[in-house]
């Protein structure tokens, strides 16, 4: 009797204020939120370790050591703005980032468009080909083209040109799925509605195709440059020299060597461009694509993200 | 002369294997409202297609005003479309829509604003020329696509589903509208439904289509009252089918109904075994020994309350079921389950149809209620 009492007051307590339990299915899933916080914590832990370590004033890269700048550019022989082999990384960087940027993103653009048209025989396969570099091992396409490169290409070599090639075409799959996600929702009954009204192919390509894939070209364009940026296996296999090393390389070179906080400096630096290429990519898309029906920009945006993992 | 004469010969088109439009030969005389009207995955849409030159044909010929055109790109042929999801050009506004295919006619900068204004106004968008296509409704999207087609004065519009994708109030609205715009702009328009009320109410000729062909083509009040296939009697509205024996009768035929002998006043040469039809608001119901030409017996089996009238379903003496609309009007008496009663299925309403058996396929769900015996 008195069990049965408490029991139902049990029930009545739990009807007021619901507890988690794995048989109450309009509980709070507090334990996921729980856990998802903790992944997120633990995958930031060693970025923001070693984001802090560069604004160290000691010489330490291993324990914390003061504030300072000096690592940025204070230090005349060291720093990031000093030590001139650690500039030119940052330059080759860039320069390899902006030929990809330049070259895989109009070059992606009329792959996308091209399977997107292509209907029957081999452009099924085809179509899996093209997205084959998203899942292919970096390092395994990257001893491809270094081969290539040694044997078939000698003419090209090794070098800059090898390195721009190689970023362009690890690159090129992501604009193709970025671009053809924008195409599947622009339709093509706007193609056929321009040429309708009387526009000759070319001039709906460049008066409603092209405007209408701005924003997946915006996003693109700063993908490819996150990606080139961020790529160290496929520079390192088609590097030259000194001169063709870039910041991932230089990084990794050191960290060997003689490492100091002005590794971690110019890696917080590349975070830093990293993830302004990417809310840039991120907010022209917002922007350009506004007030368009939420879904398919939702769509567009996951496609990016899933493109950014990489 | 009057432009805007439109002639398939023999039209045919194939995916494959698969034979989507099937020989369609017709003409649509100048401004006409042609409607073709059928169930999704009839060649309707295709054939629209074909004319607008999205497709090419795998055989046959469009002629515009005499001019063959089947191999002529879209942006050369003189006709526009009005597509049923708008199309419009969402990064230019509402008034660079419209303007957009005078970019392609030699057409003076100061002459395009006047005819950009003059269509916005009839189409009643004439205050939304700086808007997005995204800040405007539905029927106002489909205004813009209707003012961005008929800015460039074609001789044809073709129109695929224009209102399917709006809700009903609106199109009713719209069909107005559109029919309105045509006879004061005297353009042929193809029109492309699959919604009988449109295809009945706008249209001048309807053809209706199945299967990749046209099935029967002409006036509406034809179509509705003298459909040659049961599927055009139960397409268009909706028909009782009757299993029966017709045999010629002079003029007229005499239709067998299990032992009842009836009178139809179709073409003797329709007689033979098959399906003749009458349209539920045909069938009278008389208190239960009336006599006379075409009287059947039978016992009322469901009542069913449809609002402005009753929809009372009769098992008649053969055995047959048949469908009869009494109308709510205060004078006719409510049946009610189990009530005999004398069905009269006047000669002049009962149709003896063509029912040669590649036609005899299309049955609805109709069709399936009515023969559910």
């Amino acid at each position: 009797m008195s069990a049965a009492a408490a029991e139902q007051g049990a029930t009545a307590a739990a009807a007021e204020r619901p507890r988690f339990s794995l048989g109450n299915p309009w509980s709070k899933p507090r334990w996921l939120t729980g856990i998802t916080w903790v992944y997120i914590l633990w995958s930031l832990l060693p970025v923001l370790l070693a984001i802090r370590v560069a604004f160290n004033e000691g010489r330490s890269r291993t324990s914390i050591d003061g504030w300072s700048l000096k690592w940025f550019f204070g230090d005349s022989n060291f720093s990031v703005f000093g030590d001139p082999t650690l500039q030119d990384a940052l330059t080759h960087s860039l320069l390899l980032a902006g030929l990809a940027m330049l070259i895989a993103t109009p070059l992606g653009i009329m792959l996308a468009i091209g399977l997107q048209r292509w209907r029957g025989r081999g452009s099924g396969p085809s179509n899996v080909v093209a997205l084959l570099p998203l899942v292919t091992p970096e390092l395994v396409f990257a001893v491809g083209l270094f081969l290539l490169f040694t044997t078939l290409l000698s003419t090209i070599g090794l070098g800059t040109t090898a390195q721009a090639i190689g970023h362009v075409t690890f690159s090129m799959s992501f604009v193709v799925v970025i671009v053809r996600g924008r195409l599947v929702t622009i339709g093509p009954d706007v193609e056929e509605a321009a040429a309708d009204l009387g526009a000759p192919p070319l001039a709906v390509i460049w008066r409603i195709l092209l405007p209408l894939l701005a924003p997946a070209i915006a996003a693109s364009l700063l993908i490819v440059f996150a990606l080139s940026i961020d790529d160290f296996v496929v520079s390192q296999y088609l590097a030259s020299g000194a001169e063709t090393t870039t910041v991932p390389m230089r990084i990794y070179a050191q960290a060997r060597g003689a490492p100091l906080p002005s590794l971690n400096a110019l890696a917080t630096l590349m975070l830093l461009f990293t993830l302004l290429a990417l809310v840039l990519a991120y907010g022209v898309f917002r922007f350009m694509t506004r007030g368009e029906k939420r879904g398919s920009a939702i769509e567009q945006i996951a496609s990016i993200d899933s493109g950014g993992g990489r | 002369m009057s432009e805007g004469d439109i002639r398939l010969e023999g039209l045919v088109k194939n995916y494959g294997d698969v034979v989507a439009v099937d020989g369609i030969s017709l003409h649509v005389p100048p401004g006409e409202f042609f409607t073709m009207l059928g169930p999704s995955g009839c060649g309707k849409t295709t054939t629209l297609r074909m004319i607008a030159g999205f497709e090419r044909p795998t055989d046959g010929q469009i002629l515009l005003d005499g001019v063959e055109m089947s191999s002529t790109p879209p942006h050369k042929r003189r006709v526009n479309t009005v597509f049923q999801h708008y199309a419009l050009f969402t990064h230019m506004t509402v008034a660079e829509n419209v303007g957009f295919g005078l970019r392609y006619q030699q057409v003076g900068k100061d002459e395009a604003k006047r005819r950009v204004d003059a269509v916005m106004e009839m189409v009643q968008i004439g205050e939304l020329g700086e808007r997005r296509p995204s800040e405007l409704s539905g029927g106002q999207q489909q205004r813009v696509a209707l003012a961005r087609a008929l800015v460039l004065e074609p001789p044809v519009l073709l129109l695929d589903e224009p209102l399917g994708a709006l809700d009903a109030r609106l199109r009713l609205d719209l069909q107005v509208e559109l029919k309105r715009i045509q006879e004061q702009l005297e353009v042929t328009f193809i029109y492309v439904t699959h919604d009988q009320d449109e295809a009945l109410t706008m249209s001048d000729r309807v053809a209706v289509m199945k299967d990749g062909k046209i099935e029967q083509c002409d006036v509406p009040a034809k179509l509705y009252e003298e459909p040659d296939t049961a599927f055009v009697a139960n397409f268009l509205g909706s028909a009782n089918l009757l299993n029966v024996e017709a045999r010629a009768a002079g003029d007229h035929c005499e239709v067998m109904l299990g032992n009842f002998t009836l009178r139809s006043n179709s073409s003797p040469e329709q007689a033979g075994v098959g399906k003749a039809m009458i349209r539920p608001e045909y069938v009278k119901l008389e208190p239960q020994g009336a006599d006379g030409e075409n009287r059947v017996p039978g016992m009322v089996e469901e009542v069913v309350y449809m609002g402005f009238h009753q929809d009372v379903r009769v098992r008649l003496a053969n055995g047959d079921l048949i469908r009869a609309t009494v109308p709510s009007d205060g004078e006719s008496p409510e049946y009610h389950q189990g009530n005999a009663v004398a069905v009269y299925l006047r000669a002049a309403n009962l149709r003896v149809l063509d029912d040669s058996p590649e036609k005899a396929t299309g049955e609805t769900a109709d069709q399936a209620d009515t023969a559910a015996a």
